[in-house]
């Protein structure tokens, strides 16, 4: 693994709010990397931290092994799509596809004007004219064409149907697989980009909380369903992210397991499945679920 | 669904160079940027002025028409003027806007500017041909034929063409940084910036025509500018050119886009 990523005690405090606090991690070249987390987690500070918008508190950030702080030779390989990202008024998306090039200089015009319509983005409408879901193609258009070797999505998709969401990761990973880069992309839509990733930064507070790849996540943890004594004794020595009961019958998310655990509740009848990332992400990122079981039981 | 690093299929890639781009490379990267749609730059400003100077011609040939052979005319009105004015907002809504997408598709703040000076220079030089030659045009053809003095300014088109030419070129380029630092206060400062920024100006001028006045100095004024004569004056106003150009870069290399 190629590190192309890595922040140390990374901190950026405003007036009176720590938005990002004192984080360490680092980001695998050509990989995609999940950024998630709750509105007001921190995702978008972060990751204009990365691009050298913000400036830090304290603590260090290298992008391809430099400050990204005005630093046009880390900077040229970024591009960054925001979710709210303005144009100037009175261009038209062909005049962004037109500008784009001589700042990504692997930029593929062929592969936007494609993706332009696939999207059926009006290319010669003024983008105060785009609804929002068009907005967000425009950028998402960028992105994929741009080809920049450190691509970073902040919420890419407002506005944008299933059908274009599912176009968007579509080609993203078949992109990504012909031309690898490093993608980041923060999202709250996790289930749906839950097959795109291969790693996963939640960050909840201003500091990291899981920093795993992601089978690694979905393999150390499963829900184990059945009658509630049984579960009970299957899961006694397992850590329990959350627990729902029904009457009798209780459905525990547990952590920490392992094939013989699975095997052993399986042989006691239980229904043993998988826990989609996003649950996993809410059960670690909300904590309180638990803790009131807990107290009620 | 499991994805495959691309390392592990292709190899170790080879790093990324952290050797920037050539600097005219990245600077014309930004000109591109602002010139990709020259609508608002170039051809809605000419077809306001194409429609004032028809105006102005069809009113001035009424009035031609409808005084007597020995009466007199007004024949200034420098109607081109409002030129200098328009590209001042221009310079406000070109960086306001192209900015924080220059940043997002990753360029720096000092390239940014560098590539809105070219942006500023080239129509500064661009809308000055223009004038100069519209002004010849003028001149030779009686005012249009109707003794309109649209684009003659009085004394300042009298003086050689390439001082005239050279005081535009310099006019524009005031008006121009002037927009670029109330752009970099707005950026930067947001609404609060810009009741700060109005207020001081205001001061400014108020206390110095006050202390002017007070100091019944304005005859010296005058007198100043009479003596540093049309091209003079105006090399003089590239110190406020320069200082605003510089605020502009002091005020935007710190400029973030959470600010505001």
């Amino acid at each position: 693994m190629t590190t192309i990523v890595e922040a140390r005690g990374l901190t950026k405090r405003y007036r009176g709010v720590t938005a990002v606090d004192s984080v360490d991690f680092q980001i695998a070249r050509d990989s995609i990397t999940g950024l998630l987390g709750r509105t007001g987690a921190g995702k978008t500070t972060l990751m204009h931290l990365l691009t050298g918008q913000e400036f830090a508190t304290s603590g260090t950030i290298a992008v391809a092994g430099g400050n990204p702080v005005e630093n046009a030779g880390v900077l040229q390989h970024t591009c960054f799509i925001k979710e709210s990202q303005r144009y100037p008024d009175d261009f038209k998306p062909k005049h962004v596809f037109a500008a784009a090039p001589g700042f990504f200089p692997h930029w593929d015009a062929d592969f936007a004007r494609d993706l332009a319509a696939e999207f059926r983005l009006p290319v010669d409408r003024r983008i105060k004219k785009l609804s929002r879901g068009q907005l967000s193609s425009v950028g998402i258009i960028v992105g994929l064409a741009s080809r920049a070797p450190i691509t970073i999505f902040d919420e890419p998709y407002l506005g944008l149907d299933a059908i274009a969401r599912q176009a968007f990761y579509d080609r993203l990973l078949a992109d990504y697989a012909e031309h690898p880069r490093t993608v980041i992309l923060s999202t709250h839509l996790i289930d749906e980009v839950g097959a795109l990733l291969e790693h996963a930064l939640v960050i909840d507070n201003g500091r990291i909380i899981i920093d795993s790849p992601v089978d690694a996540l979905r393999a150390h943890a499963a829900t184990i369903a059945g009658p509630a004594e049984a579960v009970e004794r299957a899961i006694a020595a397992l850590e329990v992210l959350h627990r729902e009961r029904l009457g009798g019958f209780v459905s525990a998310t547990v952590a920490g397991i392992t094939e013989q655990v699975l095997a052993e509740a399986r042989a006691a009848g239980l229904e043993v499945g998988p826990v989609s990332l996003q649950q996993l992400i809410i059960r670690q990122t909300g904590g309180t679920p638990t803790e009131h079981e807990e107290v009620s039981r | 669904m499991t994805t495959t690093t691309a390392t592990d299929r292709a190899g170790a890639p080879a790093p990324l160079s952290t050797t920037p781009r050539s600097l005219a490379t990245r600077v014309l990267t930004i000109v591109r940027l602002l010139f990709a749609n020259p609508s608002t730059a170039i051809w809605t400003p000419l077809i306001i002025l194409g429609f004032i100077l028809l105006m102005n011609v069809a009113i001035f040939a009424i009035i031609l028409a409808n005084i007597p052979e020995d009466g007199e005319t007004a024949n200034v009105n420098g109607g081109a003027f409002f030129l200098y004015v328009y590209m001042l907002v221009v310079a406000v809504m070109t960086i306001n806007q192209a900015f924080p997408l220059s940043l997002g598709y990753g360029s720096t703040r000092r390239d940014f500017l560098l590539g809105f000076g070219v942006f500023a220079v080239l129509l500064s030089i661009g809308y000055s041909l223009l004038l100069a030659t519209a002004t010849a045009i003028e001149e030779a053809t009686n005012g249009w034929g109707v003794g309109l003095g649209f684009f003659s300014t009085g004394v300042l088109w009298q003086t050689d063409w390439w001082q005239a030419l050279a005081f535009s070129v310099l006019a524009f380029l005031l008006f121009f940084s002037i927009g670029a630092a109330t752009a970099a206060v707005y950026v930067r400062w947001k609404a609060t910036g810009m009741y700060v920024f109005w207020g001081a100006i205001t001061v400014i001028v108020l206390g110095g025509g006050a202390l002017v006045t007070w100091l019944g100095a304005w005859e010296q004024v005058g007198a100043f500018f009479i003596w540093a004569g049309v091209l003079g004056s105006a090399a003089w106003s590239l110190i406020v050119t320069a200082v605003c150009a510089l605020a502009a870069w002091l005020i935007l290399r710190r400029a973030t886009p959470s600010q505001g």
